[in-house]
């Protein structure tokens, strides 16, 4: 009876555990939802995480036991399993931001490699929690990699390049920028944290969604590098400066000045942010105008109209 | 193959390896006894 007790008390502190875990997981994705909706996490690869939980509770239950062996082995299978699964859902997203952007790098063999680690944690399972013989825990494991490989595939090998007008190879250069970008932004997001002023954090907000909005038309069209250079390296820059600057002086001073100031910054920040944007979307037009201007000549010159 | 049945095999071949060896882990931790310490051993 006192085992039972114990037993069930140590699966429900898990299973609490598990769920706060989830608790927290989900509400961080909700977050993420609010403030870049196309990131958003999909499921894929959460199959990994749930189906070895017998293992988890076989650990439990060894503990329940006195078995000091089976605890080893199954908890050391389950932090195989666990880590696999992680390394998994790393390289499914990835492989997803690889997938988004026109120019990239070929991302860490990771989703290959959490593959391999599932393969591994259960031949171990087999051969150490279910005691099957070696061999067979061993077809055990290749059968989980070849399902890892036909359900998730292998990690993309191929960098995605952009060449410049001259035909130069400009792809470092691109994805250095853009990286910049990335973490002058997440910067802003961060030193928002910092500062308690309801109407200063929803200005800063905004501020934050429309250079990701800037930043993911720069990634959909690198050529528009050129033409959004001064936003890049002048306002994003300034703007990540400024806001932190406030977020130290305003804990230690706080005047009706500096916040005033500050407000006016952000003011202008976002018109110049939107205009940049309403740039990049125009430059696409007339891009397009361009393309069917000469197209039109062409079929003119053709007689086709 | 189509896209979707890959898939599909691919999961199916996951629950087979991944959810059997789980499962038999587990049956097996609860089914078998550990040796009890040898000071709580029944001594004749």
């Amino acid at each position: 009876m006192g085992r039972l007790l114990l037993l069930a008390g140590a699966v429900l502190i898990s299973l609490t555990a598990l769920m706060l875990l989830l608790k927290r997981r989900i509400r961080t994705m909700a977050e993420r939802y609010q403030q870049t909706p196309g990131r958003f996490p999909s499921t894929r690869g959460i199959l990994m995480f749930l189906l070895p939980l017998p293992v988890l509770f076989a650990a439990v239950a060894s503990l329940a036991r006195g078995d000091l062996g089976g605890l080893f082995d199954n908890a050391i299978g389950y932090g195989l399993f666990l880590a696999g699964a992680l390394l998994l859902r790393r390289g499914l997203r990835l492989e997803a931001e690889y997938d988004r952007r026109r120019v990239a790098k070929a991302p860490w063999p990771l989703k290959t490699l959490g593959g391999g680690v599932v393969a591994l944690a259960t031949g171990l399972t087999a051969w150490s929690g279910a005691h099957y013989p070696p061999a067979m825990a061993g077809a055990f494991g290749l059968v989980a990699l070849l399902g890892c490989y036909l359900s998730y595939g292998f990690d993309p090998r191929i960098a995605k390049r952009f060449t410049d007008r001259d035909g130069v190879d400009v792809t470092n250069r691109v994805l250095e920028a853009l990286t910049q970008a990335e973490t002058s932004i997440a910067a802003i997001e961060q030193t928002t944290r910092d500062i308690r002023n309801a109407e200063l954090n929803s200005r800063l907000r905004r501020i934050v969604a429309l250079a990701r909005r800037i930043l993911t038309l720069l990634e959909e069209d690198p050529r528009d590098l050129r033409r959004a250079r001064k936003f890049l390296n002048v306002y994003l820059d300034g703007a990540k400066q400024v806001t932190e600057g406030y977020a130290k002086t305003h804990g230690r001073v706080a005047t009706p000045e500096l916040e005033d100031n500050f407000r006016r910054v952000l003011a202008t920040i976002e018109e110049v942010f939107q205009e940049q944007q309403q740039k990049l979307l125009e430059a696409d037009v007339t891009d397009l105008d361009v393309q069917i201007e000469v197209l039109t000549t062409q079929l003119k010159r053709e007689g086709v109209i | 193959m189509p896209d979707y049945l890959r898939k599909f095999i691919g999961l199916l071949l996951i629950f087979a390896a991944v959810g059997v060896a789980s499962c038999e882990a587990l049956w097996v931790s609860c089914c078998t006894t550990a040796a009890p310490p040898a000071a709580l051993a029944p001594h004749n």
